[in-house]
Parts: C-alpha cells; sequence; structure tokens
C-alpha cells in the first residue's frame, strides 16, 4: 500500500461524508438554542430554523457555568486587559502573532512604508489572495510612475511604457533579488505568519502596553536591528542590511546590534494591525512601517485585459 | 466599536450557517459522547455570541471557534475523566470483536483502529488537517503554537498514522488465508 492509499482511507473515514452528519449539524443547531435561551440572554440570537426534528436535544443545563469558566479562561491574558505585565504583553503578542498568521492564510493587503525625517522614502503595497500577488510600488523618483507587478494564475505581468506585458513564470523573475513575487510572498508570509512576531517579541527588552483610543493594544520596545533587517547583501561594493520586501536599512538599522524602537500594534479583535520600526537622530529619523489590513478578505487579483506578449530579445536565429 | 443588535445577530447567523458543520464534525472526533459533542458545540457559540465584538474576520472566526472549541472539550474532560477512561476503555476493545472480510467499511476500522494506536497530540494534530482541512498555520493558530511546531507534528503525525495503519493491514491480510482455510469444507474424508 502506498502513502496516498492510506490517506485515502483515512479521508473516507472523516465523519463529514458519513450518513447522519446534516442531523448531527441540526441537532447542534438544537443544542446551540437551548444553551442560549437557558442563558437568559435577552438579546440571544435567532437562529434560522431547521427544517425538520430528527436528533433530540442534550440536556445543557449544566453548560452555563462551563461556558462561563471558557470565556473567564479566554478573557485571561487577553492584550490590554487590566495593565498586563510584560510576560502577559509578551504571551498577548505571541498569541496575536498565532491568530494573526492564520488569518493572513487566505489573503491579505499589506502597505510598507519607509519614510526619513518625516518624507516617503520607499513603499509598497501589496496584496495577495492564495498564490496571486499584486505589489504596486511607489515612484522612486517624483513624476515617475510607480513599478507594477501582478501574479495571477502562475503568469508574471509587469508594466511597461503604460501597458501589461507577460513577463512568464514567477520563478523566472530576478531570482535571488529579494523582490520576486515569490520572495514578496515568503516576506509577507513570514512577517504576518508570526516568525518576525515572535522573533520581536522574544528579543524585545522594556516592553510596555499601551490602550489606543480605539480599543487596539501598541506593545513597545527596544530590539536588535539584525532581527529585523535580517537579510544581507551588497550594493556598489558595501555590504548592506535588507529589511522585509527588499528595502536597504540605513544609518543605524545597518548595524544588526543596534537597538532599534519597535512597537507592534494589536487590534481589538487580536489582529496584528502594524509593525512600526523607528531608528535614527532628529537629524535623520527613520521610520519602516508595515500595515496589514483585509486578512482573509482581500479580493483575487484580476490578469490584465489584453497584455502584450513578452518581447523576444534573443539575438535572432 | 460595538455593533447594533441587528448587526450582531446577522454577524452570529452567518457565523453559526458557515461554521457550525466545522464544530460539529470537530467536536463529534474530539467529546467523548455523542452528547459531549452536542453540549460543547453549544458552549462554543454561546461563547462566541457572548464575545461576538471581539471576534475576528474571515478564516481566522473559523479558527477561532476550533481554538474554543478544543478548550471547552479540554474542561468537559477535566470534569468528566472517570467517564472518558471507560469510555476509551471501550473503544479500545473494539478492534477485538469479531472481523469481517476487508472491505472499504473493514478499511474504516483499521482506520480508526490507526488513529487510537496514534498518541492524542499526533491524532489530534492528524484530523485538524486531514478531516478539518486546517492549515500548518490554522492548526498553529489552533493549538497555540509556531507555525513550524505545527508543520513538524503534523509531518511526524502522518508518518506515525501511516506506519501503524500498513501495520494493521498487513496483519489483517496475513490472518485472511488462515481464516478461508479454517472454513473451507473437506471433501476428502465423507463418510460413506
Amino acid at each position: 500500500m502506498n502513502k496516498s492509499e492510506s490517506f485515502q482511507a483515512l479521508r473516507r473515514a472523516n465523519p463529514r461524508v458519513k450518513d447522519g452528519f446534516a442531523q448531527s449539524v441540526e441537532a447542534g443547531a438544537d443544542a446551540v438554542r437551548a444553551q442560549i435561551a437557558s442563558a437568559g440572554d435577552a438579546r440571544a440570537p435567532k437562529l434560522r430554523p431547521r427544517r425538520s426534528r430528527l436528533v433530540g436535544v442534550s440536556a445543557a443545563g449544566a453548560s452555563l457555568a462551563a461556558a462561563a469558566a471558557v470565556t473567564a479562561f479566554l478573557t485571561v491574558g487577553s492584550p490590554g486587559g487590566g495593565g498586563p505585565g510584560v510576560e502577559s504583553a509578551v504571551a498577548a503578542v505571541q498569541r496575536a502573532a498565532s491568530l494573526t498568521a492564520a488569518s493572513a492564510e487566505r489573503s491579505g493587503t499589506a502597505v510598507v512604508r519607509i519614510t526619513h525625517n518625516s518624507e516617503v522614502w520607499a513603499g509598497t503595497t501589496v496584496r495577495w489572495h492564495g498564490r496571486d500577488v499584486r505589489s504596486h510600488g511607489l515612484p522612486r523618483r517624483p513624476g515617475r510612475a510607480g513599478s507594477e507587478l501582478l501574479v495571477v494564475d502562475g503568469m508574471v505581468y509587469g508594466v511597461e511604457d503604460g501597458r501589461w506585458v507577460e513577463l512568464g513564470s514567477p520563478e523566472s523573475i530576478d531570482p535571488g533579488s529579494g523582490t520576486t513575487p515569490d520572495e514578496y510572498l515568503a516576506a509577507v508570509r513570514e512577517d504576518i505568519g508570526g516568525v518576525t512576531l515572535r522573533r520581536i517579541a522574544d528579543s524585545v527588552s522594556g516592553l510596555t502596553t499601551r490602550r489606543l483610543d480605539d480599543g487596539s493594544t501598541a506593545y513597545g520596545g527596544t530590539v536588535a536591528a539584525g532581527l529585523i533587517a535580517r537579510e544581507s547583501g551588497f550594493k556598489g561594493g558595501q555590504p548592506i542590511r535588507v529589511f522585509p520586501f527588499g528595502y536597504v536599512a540605513h544609518d543605524e538599522a545597518a548595524n544588526p546590534a543596534a537597538h532599534l524602537d519597535a512597537v507592534i500594534t494589536v487590534g481589538a479583535d487580536g489582529i496584528v494591525r502594524e509593525i512600526a520600526v523607528t531608528w535614527g537622530t532628529s537629524a535623520s529619523a527613520w521610520t519602516y512601517t508595515v500595515t496589514y489590513s483585509r486578512l482573509g478578505a482581500t479580493s483575487a487579483p484580476a490578469a490584465p485585459a489584453n497584455p502584450r506578449p513578452f518581447p523576444d530579445r534573443s539575438p535572432a536565429g | 466599536m460595538r455593533q447594533s443588535e441587528s448587526e450582531r445577530t446577522r454577524r452570529f447567523d452567518a457565523l453559526f450557517a458557515a461554521y457550525s458543520p466545522d464544530i460539529v464534525a470537530y467536536c463529534g472526533w474530539r467529546a467523548p459522547s455523542a452528547s459531549d459533542a452536542q453540549d460543547a458545540v453549544a458552549d462554543v457559540f454561546l461563547t462566541a455570541w457572548r464575545r461576538l465584538d471581539q471576534l475576528p474576520e474571515g478564516d481566522a472566526a473559523r479558527v477561532w471557534l476550533y481554538a474554543t472549541a478544543r478548550r471547552v472539550i479540554a474542561n468537559q474532560r477535566r470534569s468528566s475523566r472517570r467517564r472518558v477512561a471507560l469510555q476509551e476503555r471501550l473503544a479500545l476493545e473494539a478492534p477485538s470483536r469479531p472481523q469481517e472480510p476487508l472491505s472499504p467499511n473493514r478499511k474504516e476500522t483499521l482506520v480508526h483502529a490507526a488513529l487510537r494506536g496514534l498518541g492524542p497530540r499526533d491524532r489530534e494534530v492528524l484530523l485538524l488537517a486531514e478531516w478539518e482541512g486546517l492549515s500548518p498555520a490554522q492548526i498553529a493558530a489552533v493549538l497555540g503554537c509556531l507555525t513550524v511546531t505545527a508543520r513538524g507534528r503534523l509531518h511526524r503525525a502522518r508518518r506515525r498514522f501511516q506506519a501503524v495503519f500498513e501495520a494493521l493491514l498487513a496483519r489483517e491480510e496475513n490472518a485472511q488465508p488462515r481464516r478461508e482455510a479454517a472454513v473451507r469444507p473437506r471433501t476428502t474424508t465423507q463418510a460413506s
């Protein structure tokens, strides 16, 4: 027997595909109704009526205490609740990292901005949906168009002379540059997937917690630059450190041992909203922020209509 | 920001319609009995109703419900350990019942026997992936661990499941010819 056969057998044993599963769902709805009714909640939801009574409702009388216990359990250590200590703040950030990773698994939007002395220096907006990605880079110089990169169904599209061009497969675009579609996605997934957040949470010193007016919580502290700008490379013969999304780390941020200020903002729903890193002096102040939105709710990018085929620049044979 | 009552009700209805099959299925295989599973489903959605304002959107809500269901069932288990012990003992005795010829149903029995042969952690992570269709990141959120840890646990659980299942299957198939020989009619010693 090969591996697929044993897993096929496992999948065939899934209770969802068995007779009677729909009835179990209906019975579950009954139990929920009974539970909520017995909770005496005047605002109880009116679940859609089921089609027919097939299975009896289980006794739910004793489970209110259990529900209360679960609620209490979930409340313990929630972000910002009652001035948590450093230990619970670390746990809250790690929990947010896990929840955010799950939210971002399917789709999301990340806006990356680097500012220097309050002026936007560079930035990219990345939207992803499964393996499809659209990245829009801010123009490097005023008056220039920003860069556009689109990956839909395994085809990469770029903009050339104002028109979409088919560029080929994601693997064929500037491999190793840190800015291929796959590398964008890897950077997004690393940040959003909790790896960066856990790294920051585990190593941050002087962690503080601040409740914001909109119900979100800001967790701040200092963190070694090398944990954020982790990639190293060379530019103009000089060694550099690179932030996720391919941006060069300047000044202090180029020194992996330097301590930078980092703030992770977690929304009231427990999802990470923003990672912000600041460094430098009043004469040369930098910020690097990644803001996440529409996690799990970003629509898939569409392939452009009538793209030009990639011009064949190989020597005529 | 707090949602209005109608928004809350609408959201809860949508949540229940979208995810109750998932939570019923999960509680069905995690809880020690059908009635415990129903109670767990009820507890999960009651908690969701009470905490609706804090529930994340999209797929994260599904993961939140799984994580809550996991805690509810853990609480149930703590409060009824003796009953669970009895049920687990009965479940372990199940494979020793008389066996039918190997059929799709028999294979399913072997699947369940193989699952019982795994440790609880392996079984949980394997079924979250194979039956609930969760990704490693989502499993990590349910279990409260790193994605890389969930991925590792899943890899090991898959390997162990395959090994246990194949061993059970081989034993079953080896037993088949002996069983057939034992029931073959004797033709050479008919009484005259």
